[in-house]
């Protein structure tokens, strides 16, 4: 217990006193995850919106392909991008592995399907009479999807925040992709599992804490944004 | 010409909902289609808003076919409005529902004020402009989706059910303003509805629709009747309290013995008592109940043991003057009688 105190409490002094290695990791997981949640969100969003507005033979089946992919282990995605761009691999000549691209790839794999399964269930709540009611007051197919997109935007919001929280967190894609180099690769979480084997705990700790942070960060402002949206 | 209708249907799940031989509506009028639950009033409307496709048939708008292919469809939707039984209006303020269609139509900024101004104010919703459209009531709601709806200055308005879920005082405002867009405006108007008087007070023309198929019968005169069998070359059928009208034989009947039969008023001639032939078919004594204007003519019940409707046009009304409580005779023409 006494070894838990002394470790958070070192570690609270070592985010107050904004120590440059944490720093470093901190700005690498968040440009890393900032990146990968950007990209994906760019190819998720629009293909949640196509599957939920659409209807195509093997509707179904792709839907539970999607949501079969929410499972899917860091370490396999980490595995499968491993074998393409490893020296052997189709894309060794790329020299992309223990890269940051490389950790944004593997990461990218892991939420396209976050984020759309979660559009799709953001889009198939909303009423079906704003799609009516956008064409019928003229509005091309163009102007309706955006209606339909703005009533679904704190879905679509909650879909992009979930995302990123499954990616900072993650640590499977970025140890075996990223390689965990020290200032280059080394993210929050791999950072910590490191600290662990050393026994080191306070880096651990203090990261622990900061991930921690992150992550009641955003569903804070995700929360007061939604409030102030109901509130008005 | 506004609508031409052929040989539409629209199959769900392997039923046929609306199946539509022929049907033709004219511009600037009033149409009220009535009908029950699941007879397939909101398909029709759906497809006349151009928003649904029929699986087979046509639909001409215009004169022009309607081709079911977005570049088409677009300029259509864009001269007609449905409005839904239960309207839903988008996140945001009145304001900015109502510029929508606007909007959309790349209508200029300076000249949207003017148009949703007078919008609101024809739905007398001129105070709530700013409001939160989630937050208004069912009525408020309702009158603002109609503002919403004319302020795109549509050819053809279509509501599915207006009042419906609606408070007396909001359905009347909305039943006004139906009737007012119509004679200042001359926007056709296509309304179901489940209430006859609606139908009544708003519409000349009323469409019945059953099981997805236009009903021949309207909603006046209707009986249930019994066949009770041929007497010479006529059919004779009971009505309630033993009223016997007769039919020609020759005349396509039904298998069942309990008919539904239908007087069309056109068909049904009242005679003074003075003047009645006793020697003619299907005249009855009557007593003149009721006589009330209504679009232009004058309907006229006459209690024959059964209420029966008759119209006038208001030249005949104003040369034979009949009068409340007058003995009179109805003479039914072989032509009123339709028994299905």
């Amino acid at each position: 217990m006494d070894l838990l105190i002394d470790s958070f409490r070192s570690a609270l002094l070592l985010v107050l006193s904004f120590d440059h290695e944490l720093l470093v990791i901190v700005g690498c997981s968040l440009k890393v995850s900032g990146i990968a949640t950007l990209l994906a969100s760019i190819f998720g969003l629009p293909l949640g919106f196509v599957v939920a507005f659409t209807s195509f033979p093997g509707k179904r089946l792709t839907i539970t392909c999607l949501n079969t992919l929410l499972a899917l282990p860091t370490v396999v995605i980490g595995l499968v991008v491993y074998s393409f761009i490893s020296r052997r691999g189709i894309l060794g000549s790329l020299d992309l592995l223990y890269t940051q691209t490389a950790m944004i790839i593997g990461q990218i794999i892991l939420i396209v399907p976050v984020i759309t399964t979660l559009t799709i269930a953001a889009i198939n709540r909303i009423d079906k009479r704003y799609r009516i009611t956008a064409l019928t007051l003229g509005a091309n197919q163009y102007q309706m999807a955006w209606v339909i997109f703005k009533e679904a935007r704190y879905g679509v919001i909650a879909a992009v925040i979930a995302a990123f929280g499954r990616v900072i967190a993650e640590i499977g894609i970025s140890m075996m992709l990223g390689g965990n180099a020290k200032g280059f690769t080394r993210t929050m979480t791999t950072a910590m599992a490191l600290e662990y084997d050393k026994g080191e705990f306070v880096l651990a700790v203090a990261l622990g804490l900061i991930l921690m942070g992150f992550a009641f960060g955003i569903n804070l402002m995700f929360h007061l944004f939604q409030g102030r949206s109901d509130a008005v | 010409m506004l609508y031409k209708i052929e040989a539409l249907t629209r199959v769900h799940k392997g039923r046929t909902i609306l199946d539509i031989p022929a049907l033709t509506i004219h511009s600037g009028q009033i149409y009220s289609l009535i009908g029950p639950n699941g007879a397939g009033k909101t398909t029709l409307l759906h497809l006349l808003a151009f928003l649904d496709i029929p699986d087979s048939g046509m639909i001409t708008f215009r004169s022009t076919p309607v081709r079911y292919i977005e570049k088409s469809l677009l300029p259509l939707r864009r001269q007609v409005v449905l409005i839904d039984q239960y309207p839903i209006l988008f996140t945001g303020s009145v304001w900015k529902n109502l510029e929508f269609g606007l909007s959309v139509r790349k209508i200029e900024r300076k000249r949207r004020k003017p148009l949703i101004e007078e919008a609101l104010e024809l739905v007398g919703m001129q105070d709530f402009s700013h409001a939160e459209a989630h937050k208004l009531s069912g009525g408020e709601t309702k009158r603002v989706a109609l503002a919403r709806a004319l302020v795109v200055q549509p050819e053809v308005l279509l509501c599915d059910e207006p009042t419906a879920n609606v408070d007396v005082e909001n359905s009347g405002i909305i039943l006004d303003i139906l009737e007012k867009i119509n004679r200042e405006q001359k926007i056709s108007i296509i309304f179901a509805t489940h209430s006859h008087s609606q139908a009544h007070r708003l519409s000349l023309h009323t469409l019945i629709l059953k099981d997805g198929r236009l009903s021949g019968l309207p909603r006046d005169n209707i009986f249930t009747a019994t066949l009770l069998g041929q007497v010479e070359d006529r059919m004779v059928c009971r009505l309630q309290n033993d009223i016997r009208i007769t039919v020609p034989a020759g005349k396509s009947l039904p298998k069942a013995v309990i008919v539904r039969l239908f007087l069309n008023p056109e068909y049904i001639v009242l005679i003074r008592e003075r003047e009645a032939d006793a020697g003619r078919e299907n005249l009855l004594p009557g007593t003149v109940m009721m006589i009330a204007a209504e679009n232009g003519r004058i309907r006229i019940t006459v209690d024959i043991d059964i209420s029966v409707h008759i119209f006038l046009s208001q030249s005949e009304y104003a040369k034979n003057r009949p009068f409340i409580g007058e003995k009179v005779f109805l003479s039914i023409d072989d032509r009123a009688i339709t028994i299905e």
